[in-house]
């Protein structure tokens, strides 16, 4: 597979793997506007233990996917308190901060970034990928799947029906971030160089709406955010400027015609009945 | 020297105040958080940098400048109130968002990334106070946002349009049956944050004589811990989490150094999220907690 | 006389300075249908959500089956038998109506392995089968994989119904679920509201449909102003004076019980 080609497939599957981070949460009702945080961290923790203590580069990933975890855990609790736009304020001010923290822990870097030596390769970030598909798409149709769409429509309903309302919302933000730190680990080993920089709000804002432009109502939609946001660069040979300037104007189309997003679940139905028209109805 | 740095703080506040209005009023009325507010700024910004080196008055940089605002907020509001009214609570914030993002980056593809220098118009004046220097054109700032936060107090109070506005701010539905043109007050809401943002833009141009397409990002986004800081729909609230948020920089600067601002201005944003929702003066907004 | 399933011990509740729902007591034993009566405002749906937790008590104890639930948080009472309905019909917009009904199956398997069944994975899972099994028993199957959003104010009261049943209750609340209903709609409720109670659950229901509550309930419990003015067979309810009072003289409500 040619360098170039090579680029594309590892972007795509990072960006994959960003966008179910960001796909939970929102399926439990919370806009995350701290991914890029989240994927901070694990971008930095890893590399850490690969610069500094020479760790292999997986087991350093997952070390950084773990102690994300333990951070959102963490961050949770306070934050969860909160609902709706200053949950979404919350994520956000908490991203800033820890954007803002690396950028002055010189240890790794600080304003000057972090070069990482260890490299991960394509093919382990494309299983990581699938990987991540797999384990979503399996965890959406548990019953954790129908809860935490049902906290996030009614939590009161959701209250009295039994289910366990902060827990639910706990869960999906921890695995969310999580997943997060695992995209930002395996960026750090692929492109061998970090910066606080790079992850900061607008990285969380172009995750959060390719995801949204995708559609969030099936486990279909965030690929699709993902694809179109990788390959339009791709597609249009402009700068890099305009491939943002189009992906706005599709955002804001979308927004005024089609806010659930591209793939919904009547799409969805609407492709399996042409395919297998066989299918049982209802 | 530490009653230095307050008078900085106080001066660099007055510009998240002006921004911080537009957000918390934006926000108390429309309950809507309107993310292309810094795009706005950044614009009226650039709009200032690029006249001036025109060789343009500023006489006209002005008006063009908060016209630009002005003009941008509409478009926003036509992108994102009709969609207010559908029911779908997350569409405009997520609208707005795509707008900072169009304007960001129609302004790398104008003019670059590299932050352009303001060359301001008029000769940079100081008044001595004892040992503190203040800036003139800083404190004109100062005394201008104070002042039009004032005017639009009293407009909210005294006027129709007020009253037509505070009756939308407590609920649309009563508001029209009560006789309030919805339709042409709610752009009117997006036009004042506009122009109030375009304002501060043109000021933290002139007196800190900089602008880029991340002016908006870098500067313009503290307001929104400005806003919070506070009391989220109060203008007296934003004026004062604004002057906070200008203190606690400058302060950060001088004592931890420029790198830590960040994680000062948004930790104390952070901080008032968990501990006091309803920010120092308390907001038109109350629950904010499960 | 075997011990009650549901009993109130002087509870009150108090919203700001206004006291909402004053001493109530009362008892209701296994299998019986009670009707909760009164005004506009009397605390009806109040006492409801006491009883399901939504809110705390300020006083008294609430038991279910001899066990005092007073301090138990609402997700816990569903789990031990206590379900209810909502008087505005309150279905989960962005779920089907299958899972709308599933949502409630947890409360009969509340762990962490409850939650990870896959139960969407596959159309042959068995508590998908056992949920729409449940929806076909009252007519409701082709509705199913619809959204809930469209369907008739009927058909999503009957859901909800479903839904509550889901969770196996020994106890069910019932807030006002022949409201809107029309009279066909409301003999299938009736259908429907006799076999589960058949089924042995006992039945506390919030109705002003004096028709639907003389044909269906054996005894009634009266509230005003938060209070409990009478308790009483369903079919003397009409004669009591106090009750008639509390109606401000709305004789003919009454004409029909009696």
């Amino acid at each position: 597979m040619s360098g170039y080609l090579e680029g594309v497939l590892v972007l795509l599957a990072i960006n994959v793997i960003l966008a179910y981070a960001a796909f939970l949460p929102i399926v439990a009702g919370q806009l995350n506007l701290g991914v890029a945080g989240f994927m901070a961290t694990g971008a930095y923790v890893s590399a850490y233990l690969t610069n500094a203590h020479a760790w292999l580069p997986v087991p350093a990933a997952l070390a950084g996917m773990g102690l994300t975890a333990a951070l959102a855990l963490v961050v949770a609790v306070p934050i969860l308190r909160t609902r709706g736009i200053y949950l979404a304020l919350a994520t956000f001010a908490f991203g800033q901060v820890v954007q803002a923290t690396i950028l002055n822990l010189n240890v790794v870097g600080g304003a000057s970034g972090y070069p990482v030596a260890a490299h991960i390769g394509a093919a382990v970030i494309a299983a990581f990928a699938v990987v991540v598909f797999v384990l979503v798409y399996l965890l959406f149709h548990t019953r954790f799947g129908i809860s935490v769409t049902a906290v996030s429509d009614d939590e009161l309903v959701a209250d009295q029906m039994g289910l366990s309302v902060r827990w639910l919302q706990t869960a999906a933000f921890v695995i969310g971030s999580a997943i997060a730190g695992l995209a930002g680990a395996l960026q750090a080993h692929h492109f061998s160089y970090i910066e606080a920089q790079g992850f900061n709000v607008l990285l969380s804002i172009y995750i959060v709406l390719y995801v949204l432009l995708g559609g969030t109502q099936t486990i279909y939609g965030p690929l699709l955010g993902a694809a179109v946001f990788t390959l339009l660069p791709e597609l249009l040979r402009g700068s890099a400027q305009w491939r943002y300037v189009i992906f706005a104007g599709l955002i804001l189309a979308l927004m005024t015609w089609r806010p659930q997003g591209v793939v919904t679940r009547s799409l969805l139905r609407r492709l399996l009945d042409w395919r297998r028209p066989a299918a049982e109805a209802a | 020297m530490l009653a230095q740095q307050l008078v900085n703080g106080i001066m660099l506040g007055s510009v998240y105040a002006l921004v911080a209005v537009a957000f918390t009023f934006t926000m108390g009325i429309l309950r809507f958080l309107n993310f292309s507010i810094p795009g706005i700024f950044m614009v009226a910004g650039m709009v200032t940098w690029a006249m001036l080196k025109g060789g343009a008055s500023l006489f006209l940089v002005v008006p063009a400048a908060l016209a630009a605002g002005a003009a941008l907020s509409w478009i926003v509001e036509r992108l994102t109130y009709p969609q207010m009214s559908r029911g779908d609570h997350f569409v405009p914030l997520v609208s707005s968002m795509a707008f900072l993002i169009l304007l960001e980056n129609l302004m790398l593809v104008a003019w670059g990334s590299d932050q352009q220098r303001v060359v301001p118009p008029f000769q940079s004046v100081s008044a001595r106070l004892g040992d503190l220097v203040i800036g003139v054109p800083q404190l004109l700032g100062l005394v201008l946002a104070v002042g039009v936060v004032a005017v639009l107090d009293l407009v909210l109070r005294r006027t129709g349009v007020g009253r037509g506005v505070r009756a939308i701010a407590e609920d649309t539905e009563t508001a029209t049956l009560l006789g309030v043109s919805v339709d042409r007050v709610v752009p009117l809401v997006f036009m004042i944050g506009g122009v109030f943002t375009a304002l501060a833009g043109v000021l933290f141009a002139l007196n800190y004589q900089q602008a880029s397409p991340f002016m908006g990002e870098e500067v313009a986004l503290k307001a929104i811990s400005a806003m919070v800081v506070g009391g989220m729909g109060n203008i007296w609230g934003a004026i004062v989490g604004g002057l906070v948020i200008g203190i606690v920089e400058t302060a950060a600067i001088h004592l931890f150094g420029a790198r830590t601002v960040d994680i000062w201005v948004y930790g104390l944003l952070l901080a008032i999220l968990f501990v006091r929702p309803t920010g120092l003066l308390g907001g038109a907004i109350a629950k904010g907690r499960a | 006389m075997s011990p009650p399933i549901l009993a109130l011990e002087a509870v009150s509740k108090s919203f700001g300075g206004l006291r909402v729902i004053e001493d109530l007591s009362f008892e209701i034993l296994p299998g019986e249908r009670v009707a909760l009566i009164g005004p506009n405002g009397a605390g009806k749906t109040t006492a409801f959500n006491l009883i399901t937790g939504v809110f705390p008590v300020d006083a008294g104890r609430i038991l279910l089956d001899g066990a005092d639930i007073t301090r138990l948080p609402a997700r816990k009472r569903i789990r031990a038998g206590l379900a209810r309905t909502f008087q505005n019909v309150r279905l989960l917009a962005h779920l089907t109506v299958l899972e709308n009904v599933m949502v409630a199956q947890y409360a009969r398997n509340a762990s962490l392995a409850g939650i990870l069944q896959p139960v969407n994975l596959r159309a042959g899972n068995r508590w998908q089968r056992a949920a729409r099994a449940a929806l076909e028993a009252v007519g409701l199957g082709q509705y199913a994989a619809r959204p809930t959003g469209g369907l008739p104010y009927g058909i999503q009261k009957r859901v909800e119904l479903v839904r509550a049943l889901a969770a196996q209750p020994r106890v069910l609340l019932l807030d006002e679920p022949a409201a809107g209903l029309n009279p066909a709609e409301t003999e299938a409720l009736r259908e429907q509201l006799e076999t589960i109670s058949a089924g042995g659950v006992t039945l506390l229901v919030v109705e002003h449909d004096m028709h639907f509550i003389g044909a269906f309930c054996r005894r009634v419990v009266v509230l005003n102003f938060g209070c409990k003015i009478a308790e009483c067979d369903a079919d003397a309810v009409g004669d009591d004076p106090r009750v008639r009072e509390a109606y401000l003289g709305n004789q003919t409500a009454f004409a029909h019980a009696a």
